[in-house]
């Protein structure tokens, strides 16, 4: 199967400040493509980009392997999508403001009113139906807004950051319904800056930074980037210099910091390296509290390529 | 799908209460008190029953001057109110303005008023009136003396009936040829139509507002999906047009059952007039929202205040004053909207012919194809530099 | 001082607004004032009338030109018969008299001859009306005994010149503080329409902003938020109402450095409390900021039309009188007019002033007590 979405050498510039900077990317039928960048990386404006909302200096976009336009209607007819910013009628109830949208797409009412039903079941707004957007919280209004976007079941879903200032409740509901989308055969694009929901959700995942691609892999292949393969943290009560300047020379330990009773210890490589480490505290009779074990998340691997943390 | 947009465009806009209100109730709030205050400004302009005071000095009784007083005191809706004083009663009277004025019956005769107004004034000339016949008998007197050389004891009887007849063959008529309709309050009305038309532009800009890319997440959102931009965009505007009629057709109904407003008989160039006027408001509004890029909020209070701002030289605020910027400043009434509105409901309320009616119609064409064709360049936009 | 900066930060965050607000207002009174001025004020004694004379001027028809020229105000417009049509309905003029072909002659053999004119109806077109009736009538009769044009017109000149000696008491002089009046009545809608928004606007915009300004503010106790947001709001009032005051200096000049002049200002400065805690009361009833533009919209419209700020209270019906008691402009206006009537300065006449003022000044404690019972509701 050919690639969902083609895009070659991406250039958006405003005033003279490139916020893409030739971006190449593919998305592959039935995937979950996740988009991940810092604020600012230009996460928004690709996408913007690939909607046809703004307009570009240089590259080409294919969708369904055909250029997309702004009067593309065929190719816009398959898409759906969730804004950051919540796009609803204040004026108009949860049920009605998918109606809206959905009628947009779908002249069949028929049909159109079954799409409805499955949207509000899929966020689980069943409840709400009647309410009006003021009356929602923070999370319910996310969910109606990615209710609008996908209501009218598009083979291709762009979600840009659906996920912010979100309750857990809602967000777990929202990563179900991503998941759902994606069993129904959707094709996904996600934006976002939280890696966890990348490690849970995406297939692949490309890194942005600058309006550049950094990397592009899956979250597996991303991980052997942080060039790190795992980092053991422990609270303990006191240490001495002396004591750190062993536990860094101990077997397979990359690096260790030391800061506000927190030890972190990197391993590049390596087995049982944390029996290692307890061994010694046990030997040099040093308390601890808590002691666990991490695999590198894709933060350390944003931090290992440009050096800086991806929540700024 | 015409009718899904429309549907839910109407839908959005009933449902929004300060639309609502200042499309609506507002300008029903406005008219109630406009004829609340100016009610009477045209009945007190009828004349209201005088008091004076008449001092009569002892040496000099003017018995014609104080018979033809008494005479105007009397009948159903006298003249004046008379009471006789000596002089310093009367000034008393005057000080704590019991009185607007008093005669002192003496030679010359005198008026002593306090201030300068309209009971003065007619006072004034009435007793001028009085002394100018008594002038003008003394002379044809005197003329008929000269003339006929004959004096006989009725002479003044006879004068006077003479100059009764006079008047009476008075060849000379004055003949009233003023329109009929004169009303100037009338304008008032006229503006709040106006302006109607023109507040109605905020529906038009709430819903184009919600439609462009570049001005709402809404518009973003409509702009990804398959449906032809121009036809979201003309059955909003249709939606906002709608909207804008039933409003003025509330106001109209309230006007003319309630208060009583007189718009002229020819109902077909009133709905022509306030259908054109309802257009240039909604094309206000959609020149406003596609070419400003700034928050709604701040739209919304530009063409508040630019609507504002029209009918107050159109005459909303004091009715004098679109009459000084017709004849002062004549282009700047011939380029506000809200004047040409109001100006062509007085051509029809006030003239017979139609030439200036038409040349507003043809104005406000005018002025609402300038502001379609200032907005159309930011409608037919799909693609943006940024959003 | 940090509310006050914050103030001063969303003053300037919406100063489109609050500009635009402004200049909008004192446009409006500045602009309404100059308009009243050459326009037609309804107190104006004599007739506005406009001749329009076919006739070349032969000496009968000067002479009634003149005589009507003396006792009217001559105004001219556009040669048009729309020009004309549109100065009579706005009363610009009162009266057209349309002075026919072959006056001269017509009258002269007493051939029957129609005057054509055109009235407003009014008092003053009847005053017109009364001119022109009282010339023919004695031109009339005169012409009957005198056959010589000459003798004739300065017969009627001479007896229409007897006049009646007439003296006027007061020493005030009207016109002069009627400028000025006119301007401080209009104030009142000024006052509320302007200061009062953007009032009621910058303090929801602090409720809004409550819970972010308590932690920005947390090391001052709420009470004393509360006193730093009046001190904000009050200053910002008082620049508003000097705003006004020096354009009203500007305007009508040195009357206002009369003694009634020092009045209508202290007035206008009373009016301005009274109105901020009207606005601080709307400000705290009121959250939504769209239904707050209508209220004080409302408000300030109603309060203005049925008070007498646009439409002087003598040609108000006295039911419209009754209901404006109840409203704080009433007492703002009714002291403006008492003020600009006030001869001598004494305790009697300056008695009803300052009841005005007491009355305007309790309208202002009412609203604050209001204001507290409503807070302290919510509150609970």
């Amino acid at each position: 199967m050919k690639n969902v979405i083609e895009v070659k050498n991406l250039i958006k510039e405003y005033k003279n400040i490139k916020a893409v900077d030739g971006i190449s990317l593919e998305v592959k039928k039935g995937e979950i493509l996740g988009l991940l960048g810092p604020n600012g990386s230009g996460k928004s404006t690709t996408i913007n980009c690939i909607l046809s909302l703004l307009n570009f200096e240089k590259g080409t976009i294919q969708i369904f392997g055909k250029p997309m336009a702004p009067n593309a209607y065929d190719i816009k007819r398959e898409i759906g999508v969730v804004f950051q910013d919540v796009a609803v009628f204040e004026e108009l109830t949860v049920e009605e403001n998918i109606d809206y949208f959905c009628g947009l797409y779908i002249n069949d009412k028929r049909l159109r009113k079954q799409y409805i039903e499955e949207a509000i079941e899929l966020v689980s707004l069943n409840e709400f139906k009647k309410f009006y957007p003021k009356q929602l919280s923070g999370g319910l209004l996310r969910r109606l807004n990615i209710a609008c976007g996908i209501a009218h079941k598009p083979k291709l879903i762009f979600l840009d950051e659906p996920t912010v200032a979100v309750d857990p409740q809602s967000r777990n509901n929202i990563l179900d319904g991503i998941e759902k989308l994606r069993e129904n055969g959707a094709t996904i694009v996600y934006t976002t800056h939280y890696m966890e929901e990348v490690e849970i959700l995406c297939d692949r995942v490309i890194i942005l930074d600058k309006g550049k691609v950094i990397a592009n892999g899956t979250p597996d292949e991303l991980k052997e980037l942080a060039n790190m393969e795992e980092k053991v943290n422990v609270e303990v009560d006191s240490i001495t210099e002396k004591q750190l300047e062993e536990i860094k020379k101990l077997k397979n330990v990359d690096e260790i910091y030391y800061h506000n009773q927190n030890l972190t210890v990197i391993y590049k490589k390596g087995k049982n390296n944390l029996i290692t480490l307890i061994d010694y505290f046990k030997k040099e009779s040093i308390l601890y509290d808590k002691i666990y074990s991490e695999r590198p998340t894709l933060n350390d691997v944003f931090l290992e390529l440009t050096g800086k943390e991806l929540r700024d | 799908m015409l009718f899904h947009n429309y549907k839910y465009a109407m839908k959005t806009l009933f449902k929004n209460k300060p639309l609502i209100f200042w499309t609506f109730a507002f300008p029903l709030i406005l008219g109630t008190l406009f004829s609340m205050a100016f009610s009477d400004i045209e009945k007190e302009e009828q004349l209201k029953t005088i008091p004076i005071a008449i001092v009569k000095e002892t040496s000099n009784q003017n018995s014609m001057i104080i018979n033809i007083f008494e005479h105007l005191k009397t009948g159903e809706e006298p003249m004046f109110q008379i009471s006789y004083e000596d002089e310093k009663d009367a000034k008393t009277l005057l000080e704590n303005k019991k009185i607007d004025g008093y005669l002192i019956l003496s030679e010359p005769l005198k008026l002593i008023v306090k201030e300068n107004g309209i009971n003065q004034t007619i006072l004034k000339f009435v007793t001028e009136e009085i002394i100018q016949t008594e002038e003008v008998m003394r002379n044809v007197v005197a003329l008929e003396i000269e003339d006929k050389n004959m004096l006989t004891e009725n002479l003044y009887q006879s004068v006077y009936l003479k100059l009764e007849k006079w008047k009476e063959e008075n060849q000379i008529e004055l003949v009233n040829i003023s329109n009929k309709n004169l009303s100037y309050t009338m304008i008032e009305f006229y503006t709040l139509i106006a302006m109607t038309c023109l507040y109605g532009g905020i529906l038009g800009l709430y819903l184009i507002n919600q439609n462009l890319a570049n001005q709402s997440a809404n518009g973003k959102r409509i702009s990804v999906s398959p449906t032809l931009k121009g036809k979201v965009i003309i059955t909003n505007a249709l939606a906002g047009y709608t909207v804008q009629l039933i409003g003025i057709a509330l106001l109209f109904f309230y006007t003319i059952c309630f208060l009583k407003i007189d718009y002229g008989e020819n109902i077909f160039f009133i709905v022509l007039l306030t259908l054109i006027g309802c257009f240039a408001g909604l094309s206000l509004g959609i020149m406003i929202a596609s070419v400003f890029k700034t928050n709604e909020n701040t739209k919304t209070g530009i063409v508040i205040a630019f609507t504002m701002l029209c009918c107050f030289l159109s005459g909303m605020m004091g009715i004098t004053m679109k009459y000084m910027v017709d004849k002062n400043i004549p282009i700047l009434n011939q380029i506000n909207p809200a004047s040409m509105i109001t100006d062509g409901f007085y051509s029809l309320y006030y003239y017979d012919t139609l030439d200036r009616y038409y040349f507003n119609i043809f104005s406000l064409c005018i002025f609402s194809i300038l502001m379609l064709a200032l907005s159309i360049r930011s409608l037919r936009r799909q693609t943006y530099d940024s959003i | 001082m940090t509310v006050f900066k914050a103030y001063l930060k969303i003053l300037n965050k919406n100063k489109f607004l609050v500009i635009l607000y402004t200049v909008i207002l004192i446009f409006f009174a500045g602009f309404n004032m100059q308009n009243n001025d050459t326009g037609t004020s309804f107190m104006a004694e004599k007739p506005d009338v406009l001749i329009v004379n076919e006739n070349e001027t032969d000496n009968v028809t000067k002479n009634f030109i003149q005589y009507i020229e003396k006792h009217t105000t001559i105004k001219e417009v556009q040669e048009t018969e729309e020009a004309r049509n549109d100065a009579l309905f706005y009363r610009d003029v009162n009266y057209i008299i349309y002075i026919p072909k072959d006056f001269k002659n017509s009258f002269l053999e007493g051939k029957k001859l129609n005057v054509e004119i055109k009235s407003t109806g009014d008092y003053q077109a009847s005053l017109a009306e009364m001119l022109v009736n009282r010339y023919f009538n004695v031109a009339n009769i005169y012409r009957n005994v005198i056959k010589d044009e000459e003798t004739l017109l300065e017969m009627i000149n001479t007896t229409l010149e007897k006049e009646v000696f007439i003296e006027v008491t007061s020493k005030l002089d009207i016109e002069k503080f009627a400028k000025a009046t006119l301007f401080y009545n209009f104030a009142n809608y000024s006052i509320l329409a302007g200061c009062v928004f953007i009032i009621c606007f910058m303090v929801s915009s602090f409720k809004e902003q409550k819970v972010k300004l308590r932690i920005m503010v947390s090391s001052i106790e709420y009470k004393k938020f509360n006193r730093q947001l009046l001190f904000s709001n009050s200053l910002f009032a008082i620049v508003l109402w000097l705003c006004y005051v020096i354009l009203s200096i500007i305007l009508v000049g040195d009357v206002m450095f009369t003694n009634q002049g020092m009045f209508l200002i202290l007035n206008s400065f009373i009016f301005t409390i009274s109105a901020l805690t009207l606005a601080l009361l709307i400000g705290n009833l009121v959250h939504n900021k769209e239904a707050m533009s209508g209220i004080v919209n409302v408000i300030a419209l109603g309060s203005s039309f049925l008070c007498g700020a646009f439409v002087p209270t003598e040609f108000l019906p006295d039911f419209v009188l009754k209901i404006a008691h109840v409203l704080p402009s009433y007492y703002y206006i009714h002291n403006n007019d008492l003020i600009a009537s006030l001869e001598t300065i004494n305790l009697e006449t300056v008695k009803p002033i300052f009841l005005n003022m007491g009355i305007l000044l309790f309208f202002g404690f009412m609203f604050v007590v209001m204001t507290n019972i409503i807070t302290k509701k919510r509150n609970r």
